[in-house]
């Protein structure tokens, strides 16, 4: 019986036997389906994850015509972040040029709404300048991150604070107040760099911070949509469910914790979002061919619902990739082949 | 970006389209099959004689706001910064 | 002996955060002459596993687990009353933050919620912390464990620095170490020393009370 050389989720290396593997992939699957009340994986798309994960090649891909986009979020904080002390212009140009992305971001160091609302005055002449120089398609994005409102770093109550104390009304009151001032930082620098022409706005890591985030991120997408009806929005998420924070909070009269990807999905439709990016986090303890069969079922239900396109994250932690900082190759492409051919997504 | 995907994706955001249906637009628009959109070989060429920006940026070829002046033409797309260049230079 | 139904009363009690329901099965029981351990142990503790079970599924949320931790908390207090002093067990006590460098308390704040929630003593010291801190906190309040948290690969080296400072202060064995965080996995807590890794909030609860013992 052949042995299959996989990974857990932390990256460390794993060898399985035909059974095992067939095991970790029914369980990965059967985690999703529970867990967001979704179909589970097909015996012939387990059979199809199974076979990918008996290639005995490092790099494994799709094949030709079954080719997706492919895009990078805060290119222009990583490259600093790894090191490479490029200005933001040269950056986008080197994925543009060099890594053959199919569109990017440019972003600022402190990536949130928050504190580009008082310097966008200073980031617009620099998107407008990336913009003379490359013609990949170009986003600005940052997270809206409401954790920015709240004391010590903003204006409101910690509701971290409040609720062991047993203030839960106070927290939720917090959070609240949160929602209505994220609302106007984002809407405030996405009209700006509308105007300065970008190609898209792209609301990254949205719900890092519980229904809050993922609430404000809504209604900046519906307002910015009614305003400027050819305006492409992204919404990227934080995690596969939103964590509920405080628990009753609604956006058009859906509560919003706990959902995962197939319903955010048409909550992002409704806000007039036009690319969707949901996560599935990867479990460090649990095998490869777990996470990603778990994945990939939460993906393909999000996919199956969608009438917009999806870009599913894929990267360090999520997607099924390893917790790495440079994941292996082996996972990645592994990953990348099976969530396109089965989930029938739009991008990475 | 090597081949087409720059493309694809901006269909997808201008028009919502998803991957199948964006891919048969841009083929369209560029007259070339749905499978040649990923062929790096035939895509250079095609982006070349379009002039619609190229991963190698050899004398004369259009460039930047130049190449996506083009696009917007070749894929009847709207293009933000295009607009944005036609009004600030009263095109 | 607890039977089947008061089982499951005490559970649902404690997941739908009842806290008049669950006094009074504490105290039905305890003047049945029972021990109140067993109600403890088959019941309510059952019940707010079920609580961390469902906050990480997304079916249950905050402010309901916090409820949920207080009903528990006065269930506890209870039991304890009820018990002989020789069989009062002293609960576990934590010493948690996030580490030096990095102001991310979100996921921190969950865990502590769902450890107390389990009834440990737990001292939450914040973000953004030293080192030292942690360690003169752990001998102020005489912990059994200390917690790190981080969100960023950029602050994960003060996990490492914290076994390094324990080991040079001669405390290495006298606290127990756990690490938690985004870019943490159980590798990164083998090769720095760490005694555990928690996956999440309710691993952090499963792998605390197995240090503890």
């Amino acid at each position: 019986m052949a042995t299959i050389l996989t990974r857990y989720g932390d990256g460390t290396m794993l060898t399985m036997s035909e059974k095992e593997l067939m095991q970790d992939l029914e369980a990965g699957t059967q985690d999703a389906a529970e867990r967001g009340n979704i179909p589970a994986l097909s015996k012939e798309e387990l059979a199809h994850l199974f076979d990918i994960f008996s290639l005995p090649y490092n790099f494994v891909s799709v094949e030709p015509g079954n080719e997706v986009v492919l895009t990078y979020d805060a290119g222009t904080l990583k490259i600093r972040r790894v090191g490479v002390n490029v200005d933001r212009i040269q950056a986008l140009q080197i994925y543009e040029k060099i890594m053959g992305a199919d569109t990017m971001e440019l972003c600022h160091v402190d990536y949130s709404f928050k504190p580009i609302k008082p310097i966008v005055t200073m980031e617009q002449p620099i998107l407008e300048q990336a913009l003379l120089s490359t013609h990949v398609p170009l986003f600005y994005g940052a997270m809206p991150n409401l954790g920015t409102y709240t004391q010590p770093d903003g204006p409101f109550p910690n509701p971290s604070e409040l609720m062991p104390m047993g203030d839960i009304e106070g927290a939720r009151a917090s959070y609240d107040a949160t929602v209505e001032e994220a609302v106007k930082d984002i809407v405030y620098a996405a009209r700006a760099m509308h105007a300065s022409g970008a190609d898209g706005i792209n609301l990254d890591t949205v719900g890092a911070a519980g229904e809050a985030d993922f609430k404000a991120s809504l209604m900046a997408a519906d307002i910015l949509k009614k305003e400027f009806p050819e305006i492409c929005i992204e919404l990227g998420m934080a995690g596969e469910f939103i964590l509920g924070m405080h628990g009753e909070m609604e956006w058009e009269g859906i509560r919003l914790a706990g959902m995962y990807p197939h319903e955010q999905v048409k909550l992002a439709e409704k806000a007039g979002v036009t690319i969707f990016g949901p996560v599935v986090n990867t479990n460090t303890s649990e095998s490869s061919p777990w996470n990603l069969s778990r994945a990939i079922t939460f993906m393909k239900a999000c996919c199956d619902v969608a009438t917009i396109p999806i870009h599913v994250n894929m990267g360090m932690g999520v997607g099924a990739v390893t917790v790495n900082d440079h994941p292996p190759v082996d996972v990645v492409s592994r990953a990348s082949k099976a969530m396109v051919e089965i989930c029938r997504l739009d991008g990475l | 970006m090597r081949a087409a995907g720059d493309l694809v994706a901006r269909v997808q955001m201008a028009r919502g389209m998803r991957i199948a249906e964006a891919k048969a637009y841009v083929a369209e628009k560029l007259s070339v099959s749905v499978s040649e959109l990923t062929d790096p070989v035939i895509m250079t060429e095609v982006r070349q004689d379009l002039q619609i920006g190229q991963i190698m940026p050899l004398p004369g070829c259009a460039k930047g706001i130049e190449a996506k002046f083009r696009l917007s033409e070749v894929l009847e797309l709207d293009i933000n910064c295009v607009n944005r260049f036609k009004d600030r230079t009263a095109i | 002996m607890v039977d089947e139904q008061t089982i499951k009363e005490a559970i649902k009690a404690i997941v739908d955060h009842d806290e008049a329901k669950a006094i009074e099965i504490t105290k039905k029981f305890i003047e049945a002459g029972n021990n109140s351990l067993e109600i403890m142990t088959e019941g309510f503790i059952p019940g707010i596993g079920e609580v961390g079970d469902q906050f990480g599924r997304g079916l249950l949320f905050l402010p309901g687990l916090v409820q949920s931790a207080d009903v528990m908390k006065k269930v506890t207090a209870l039991v304890n009353e009820a018990l002989p002093e020789k069989q009062l067990e002293k609960p576990g006590v934590v010493v948690i933050g996030t580490v030096k460098g990095d102001i991310h308390d979100i996921g921190k704040g969950i865990v502590v919620a769902l450890l107390r929630a389990n009834g440990l003593v737990v001292h939450d010291i914040g973000r953004d912390v030293d080192t030292e801190k942690f360690i003169e906190e752990a001998v102020k309040v005489e912990a059994d464990v200390i917690g790190t948290s981080t969100l960023l690969t950029t602050t994960m080296g003060h996990q490492k620095d914290l076994e390094k400072e324990l080991k040079k202060a001669g405390l290495r064995d006298k606290f127990k170490t756990i690490v938690g965080g985004a870019p943490v996995t159980g590798r990164w807590a083998a090769k720095i020393g760490a005694d555990a890794y928690a996956e999440d909030a309710q691993d952090s609860v499963v792998k605390i009370k197995e240090l503890i013992g």
